[in-house]
């Protein structure tokens, strides 16, 4: 479901088409198919995870900072071949999805997420939750993020942050 | 023997250090919150120079920041006269904090609860009531706002670094460094502004002291960190070297970067992988910008910092105790004022590697949970500190865990074990 801003023109098949992607894209992370993850975006995109903290004061440093789709497939080759880490599920939810403005540039949106993390033999926890601020680009007949930033609510991340968001 | 006396160390013998010295580390450091209660009486609260933050984050009157010291959190602002002053953040009348925000500007600190109010010195000048309501009332006769001022500490600075104590050390900031350690640290701090790109913070449910073994034991770097042995950013095969100051509590750990190369050394490392290329390189294209040929200068300082340059990500790493068994880790990332746009997006691209997400830096968070979990059911054993020998010197290479010895030569000094 595509909220649409108030006064803002969107066709019904445009939303439709929106809402595919966000699902698509929530459901590759959810079933661990991370290979997927860098077909969502162009490849020229740019994909932040940052802390509220740095993106209110306009301090540039992230997470995560790719600035194109084979910096986003280098960080799944390192998940899966050189980062050391605990195992874990990792499950992403995105809601109140609101497509904010259209412009030259493309459609810019915005949405909520909740993501949380399951620690072998641990109790499920919130681990990050926050906004993500996304640009949605059309490239031959396929919809892609050209910009999807992800801002965390906490300044601090707890454990480690090992898999996409 | 009451507890009073356990947790001030009248008790030593209930806590016996295994004869092997330093190249043995009791399990119980990691655990016992009698342990964790001496390190913040002895060595955070002690005569030790504590890192606070960067002038850089607080360049104007008024500005302040909020940084803990060990478990004890302060106000560091810049007074109307220019020098940094750093404050407990605790109002002397009901201990409420006055500053709740983590930046910004302010001309005096106004405790919430009941709008007593300090100027940027920590001074308490604005009590309201105090000479009561007609007539009734407010504070004794007696009462002296001079006898109840922010709790201030002593402030020493060095090329834009502020550290702080709450016992006046006896020795400068220079000489607590020692010149070895004063060296490497001017080697990034040579009195260029600096400029805050950001930060990261991660909380890891594991004892402090792993933190700062972990950047003091190269060993585990060519052997743990795939994508630092695999793209030849330090590995044990490269000159190299582990230096420490007189005392062993300060450290630094300096490589330069190799080639992707298979070679008598990495054939030993399962961590190197001839066969991975970045998709984007862009990734790792560091430039030299420090004299000499150095390319990476960890540097550990007693006890509350790890100031890193790694190619060119550069940033402080303020390690801040919760408790035995927890802690965070506040990174400060930084550049120069003077650095060209290209210089700043190099570092952000190379940010990558550190932090709570980082390519490299990952690893050491997840190593130092799971050391964490075998330590915390095994208080009664030890862990092995015997690589590159029994003893405590600097060296040239890079097998050794003598920086972990080091540390814990001092920090039994220190803590009377």
């Amino acid at each position: 479901m595509i909220a649409v801003a108030s006064g803002l023109r969107a066709p019904a098949a445009l939303r439709a088409r929106l809402a595919d992607l966000y699902g698509a894209y929530d459901e590759a992370l959810a079933e661990g198919q991370y290979e997927r993850w860098p077909d969502f975006f162009t490849e020229t995109c740019l994909y932040q995870i940052i802390p509220r903290e740095n993106y209110a004061s306009g301090l540039p440093v992230a997470l995560i900072h790719a600035e194109s789709r084979a910096m986003l497939t280098d960080r799944v080759a390192a998940l899966r071949k050189t980062i050391l880490y605990a195992p874990r599920i990792v499950r992403n939810l995105t809601g109140g999805i609101m497509l904010r403005s259209i412009d030259a540039d493309g459609l810019r949106l915005g949405a909520s997420f909740a993501v949380f993390q399951t620690l072998l033999n641990e109790p499920s926890t919130v681990f990050l939750c926050g906004r993500y601020y996304d640009r949605v680009v059309e490239e031959s007949g396929t919809l892609r993020f050209a910009e999807r930033i992800c801002v965390t609510d906490a300044t601090l991340v707890p454990t480690s942050l090992i898999f996409p968001i | 023997m009451s507890a009073r006396n356990a947790s001030t160390g009248a008790d030593r013998g209930s806590r016996q250090w295994p004869a092997a010295g330093p190249s043995r580390v009791p399990n119980w450091v990691y655990t016992d919150p009698e342990i964790f209660a001496r390190e913040q009486e002895r060595i955070f609260q002690g005569p030790s120079w504590l890192y606070v933050c960067l002038d850089a984050e607080i360049p104007n009157p008024g500005d302040f920041t909020r940084s803990r010291l060990g478990t004890r959190e302060v106000v560091a602002v810049r007074g109307v006269d220019g020098a940094v002053n750093v404050l407990v953040n605790r109002c002397a009348h009901r201990s409420m904090q006055v500053c709740s925000a983590n930046r910004g500007t302010v001309k005096e600190f106004i405790c919430p609860y009941h709008q007593w109010t300090y100027d940027l010195e920590g001074r308490l000048f604005g009590v309201p009531f105090r000479r009561g309501y007609r007539g009734q009332g407010g504070m004794p006769e007696d009462f002296r706002p001079e006898d109840h001022a922010l709790e201030r500490l002593a402030v020493a600075s060095r090329h834009g670094v502020v550290f702080a104590s709450f016992a006046q050390p006896n020795e400068t900031l220079e000489d607590y460094l020692g010149p070895l350690m004063l060296g490497y640290f001017d080697r990034v701090f040579s009195g260029r502004e600096l400029k805050v790109l950001g930060y990261q913070r991660q909380r890891l449910p594991s004892n402090w002291k792993l933190m700062f073994e972990n950047i003091k034991d190269p060993y585990h770097a060519s052997l743990l960190h795939v994508f630092l042995v695999t793209f030849g950013l330090f590995r044990l095969d490269q000159q190299s070297a582990i230096e420490m100051d007189e005392t062993g509590r300060h450290g630094v750990l300096v490589s330069r970067r190799g080639e992707q190369q298979v070679n008598e050394a990495t054939a030993q490392m399962s961590a190197f992988r001839g066969d991975l290329r970045l998709a984007d390189p862009r990734l790792l294209e560091p430039v030299r910008e420090f004299p000499g040929d150095a390319t990476v200068v960890m540097q550990t300082l007693w006890p509350n910092l790890i100031v890193q340059q790694q190619s060119n990500g550069l940033a402080m790493r303020q390690i801040v105790p919760i408790d035995a068994q927890s802690f965070d880790l506040v990174w400060t990332h930084f550049g120069y004022a003077d650095d060209p746009p290209e210089m700043t997006q190099r570092r952000l691209r190379q940010s990558n590697l550190f932090g709570p997400a980082g390519l490299v830096s990952a690893d050491d968070g997840e190593a130092m949970i799971l050391s964490q979990a075998g330590i915390a059911g095994n208080d009664a054993a030890e862990c092995l500190v015997e690589m590159g020998g029994r003893d405590v010197a600097n060296v040239p290479h890079m097998v050794t865990e003598t920086a972990i010895r080091g540390f814990y030569q001092h920090y039994r000094a220190v803590m009377g074990l």
